[in-house]
């Protein structure tokens, strides 16, 4: 049975990529036999359009279906703007609203802070390749792994129990009473954004680690050789060529932030108060089952991340122009 | 409901590393310290389950195979597996199990999308018969013989897998709810309390002199809550009856009568402050797994603990060298009101059908014969719905004892959070957290649960 499901897979692919040539093929020999200028305007078309159909049907497809779902009930019926009021009604969504934006801002602060200070500070030490090395692995572990690994770090055990917590064992080390940090409210949503930072400040430390490659020596040098003081330097020479990178880096994290569901999903499943738009969303569609509230909430989520998006790309353009 | 959560906690991500720890903590050590612990049905049994199988198949080499789709994992999941093998022996059928921590999204998403799994089994009845009102079911009266129906499972078990006059589910593996866990080496309270109320106050002297006399974990992964909702649900049943129990079940009765506030109250006597080992944090964020954990230590942090059947193989996997009987042992709870006496109430995994294919249909009537549930009791896991199984099939100790208190009870009654939606199970999981977070915003907590029956 498996051998026949990998036979098939392969056939498949086999299949896929004896299209995919004949495709090219003979569309470009269709199109040369046009005019030359009509051939030039017409075959970047040829390559993009597969593209462009996959994005077409995976993506526009089910986004615009999401949308259209949500101004329909769970029993089929139409019923306009209802899911959005009813969604937005709800503390539950209220809640993981306020969440949501609490991830927003500090998820991808902390993710630019981090990141930028070890890809700086860790250029400057022998160790620093270990040390980034260190900071960029986590990005290999998955978000439910990590999730699992976090709640080992945030165990919580009655005072005077051996704290097998990592954070409690210090914090009762260091003579204070244990924290439950996934349950209490005062800290459960920092716990949480804590543990996706941990997963991502890789990524924003190596995109930085990049960026400052593309910092001229000479100019530091200068700038060194005027007088400045190292801080200087950094806040006067390194920092404005970097202004481009820690825009990226902060809509991508800006982005991971609204996206945001395993971590939460594995840790608390939005209980004690954690909840963020994508659990709303996963209950509403998978519990509920109710296809329209969950639309509702994913058009939210979706109308969100687009500002984000588009400032991205247009950042993108712009300094790929300006390469 | 216990053998969902069991599962789903075994699987589910949150809980998952802890179980595989304890899983595999358990390989390790239990098979030496423990022969009992994974009883190889014998060979006569094997070879009877075969007959059995053949038969089922009408006597025919099928070959072909079954897709089934459960919550099973780890070491449950070889436990059923083994109930299967002879069936695979015999009938040359091979059954492709899959197993997912997210049953109900997975077979949505596999029914919605045209991919259905030939056979499910799983705790969420609620499910299934939503399932079956969607006509996704094969109604099992025209897969397994009548007679066969009426002789090998209680009239009850056949009911609640029953909608409009359709069999939509079978029961494949029953859990006993409502069991007292202790340590009969350190215990000195009753162990056969007249009565819940006698239990507690042995409960709150041992309180009132320093000694917590409960251990409670509520947390499970993705369905943390679900130890306090199978209990208040027991509770609820045995104390205002089973007719308030149905019809609070089925939505006649809401969830902000008197009846389930004083269930509430009764179970939130139990975890408070004082009475519970570490108190409310500890409550809500120990793994229901390791609950029992703090029972076997050298300082006991705990007298009780209160779990179903399986809780007895999960406490000697983590503590290998127990002894049933001696350093563990289980009552059940006793009686929560003297009109109501002698309730038991179990939860289990139920089989249904989405396609009928002649192997899918062999595999259904194979697990409803005798020879099959013998098999089932013979895991060691579970107890079998077929009433048909001898006694002696079961070699674990407190599964035997388990299916003599079943037998002896004066009613037997499935839980009522695994018969409803699954949106109402969810909001009633985590009302047991909300609940022991904040024991006075009862009424709000309510309210919410009556909401969320949409």
């Amino acid at each position: 049975m498996i051998a026949d499901r990998i036979l098939l897979t392969l056939a498949a692919t086999a299949v896929i990529v004896v299209a995919g040539w004949a495709y090219l093929r003979l569309g470009d020999r269709a199109l040369a036999a046009l005019p030359h200028g009509a051939y030039r305007r017409l075959v970047p078309w040829l390559f993009a359009a597969p593209a462009v159909a996959m994005v077409l049907l995976t993506l526009a497809a089910p986004a615009l279906i999401t949308v259209v779902w949500s101004f329909f009930g769970a029993d089929g019926g139409f019923e306009g703007l209802a899911n959005y009021a009813q969604t937005l009604s709800d503390e539950v969504t209220r809640i993981a609203l306020r969440n949501t934006v609490l991830w927003v801002v500090l998820l991808p602060t902390l993710a630019v802070l981090v990141g930028l200070a070890i890809a700086v500070l860790a250029d400057r030490v022998r160790y620093g390749a270990l040390v980034k090395a260190a900071l960029f692995l986590p990005i290999a572990i998955s978000a439910v792994a990590a999730g699992v690994i976090w709640s080992f770090m945030y165990d919580y055990q009655p005072p005077g129990a051996a704290q097998t917590g990592t954070l409690n064992a210090v914090v009762t080390a260091l003579g204070g009473e244990p924290v439950s940090w996934i349950i209490d409210t005062a800290t459960n949503n920092y716990a949480l954004i804590g543990a996706t930072l941990w997963t991502q400040a890789g990524f924003a430390m190596v995109i930085f680690d990049a960026a400052l490659r593309s910092v001229p020596g000479e100019l530091l040098e200068a700038a060194r050789l005027d007088g400045a003081s190292e801080w200087a330097a950094f806040r006067h020479v390194t920092l404005p060529f970097l202004m481009p990178t820690v825009v990226v880096v902060a809509t991508t994290m800006t982005v991971v932030a609204l996206k945001a569901f395993d971590i939460v999903y594995v840790m608390t499943n939005g209980n004690y108060g954690t909840d963020v738009l994508s659990t709303v969303m996963y209950r509403a569609l998978f519990t509920a089952k109710d296809n329209g509230l969950a639309g509702a909430v994913a058009t939210i989520l979706m109308l969100t991340v687009a500002p984000i998006m588009i400032a991205n790309v247009r950042q993108f353009r712009r300094e790929t122009g300006a390469a | 409901m216990n053998l969902r959560h069991r599962a789903t906690a075994l699987v589910a991500p949150g809980a998952a590393a802890i179980a595989v720890v304890t899983v595999l903590a358990a390989c390790s050590t239990s098979e030496s310290a423990r022969p009992a612990e994974e009883p190889a049905a014998d060979d006569a049994a094997v070879a009877a389950a075969q007959d059995a199988a053949r038969e089922a198949a009408g006597g025919e080499e099928l070959g072909g195979s079954v897709t089934m789709l459960g919550v099973l994992g780890g070491e449950e999941l070889d436990a059923f597996l083994s109930v299967v093998a002879p069936f695979e022996d015999a009938t040359g059928i091979e059954v492709q199990y899959e197993g997912t921590r997210d049953f109900a999204a997975v077979l949505q998403t596999r029914v919605d999308g045209g991919n259905p799994p030939d056979l499910v089994a799983t705790p969420a009845i609620g499910e299934m018969s939503a399932l079956a009102e969607q006509g996704e079911l094969v109604d099992l009266n025209g897969v397994v013989d009548a007679a066969v129906l009426s002789a090998n499972y209680p009239a009850s078990m056949l009911e609640t897998g029953t909608a409009g006059g359709e069999l939509f589910g079978l029961y494949n593996t029953v859990n006993l709810g409502g069991l007292i866990w202790y340590d009969p080496s350190r215990y000195d309270g009753p162990t056969e309390p007249a009565s819940w109320d006698e239990l507690q106050a042995w409960a709150r002297d041992k309180a009132a002199q320093g000694e917590t006399p409960w251990c409670v974990g509520l947390e499970s992964g993705a369905a943390s809550g679900w130890p306090a909702a199978d209990f208040i649900d027991e509770i609820l049943l045995r104390q205002a009856g089973p007719e308030f129990h149905r019809a609070w079940r089925e939505g006649a009765e809401p969830w902000t009568s008197p009846q389930v506030k004083q269930a509430f109250e009764t179970y939130g006597e139990m975890i408070a402050d004082g009475m519970v080992y570490g108190g409310t944090t500890t409550v809500l964020s120990t793994d229901f797994s390791q609950a029992a954990n703090p029972m076997f230590a050298d300082e006991p942090g705990c007298s009780l603990i209160q779990q179903a059947t399986f809780m007895g193989g999960i406490i000697t996997d983590a503590f290998p060298d127990l002894v049933p009987g001696e350093d563990l042992d289980f009552f059940p709870a006793p009686d929560f009101n003297p009109e109501h006496p002698g309730i038991a109430s179990i939860s289990g995994e139920i089989l249904g059908m989405i396609t009928e294919t002649p192997q899918s249909a062999a595999l259904t009537r194979y697990l409803a014969s005798t020879e099959a549930g013998t098999l089932i009791a013979a895991t060691g896991r579970w107890l079998s719905p077929n009433v048909t199984v001898a006694a002696d099939a079961y070699e674990d100790p407190f599964l035997r004892r388990a299916q003599e208190v079943l037998t002896e009870a004066e009613g037997t009654y499935p839980l009522g959070n695994s018969l409803m939606p699954q949106s109402e199970v969810d909001a009633f999981w985590q009302s047991g957290l909300a609940f022991a977070q904040n024991p006075g915003d009862l009424d709000a907590i309510l309210q919410g649960i009556e909401d969320a029956r949409g």
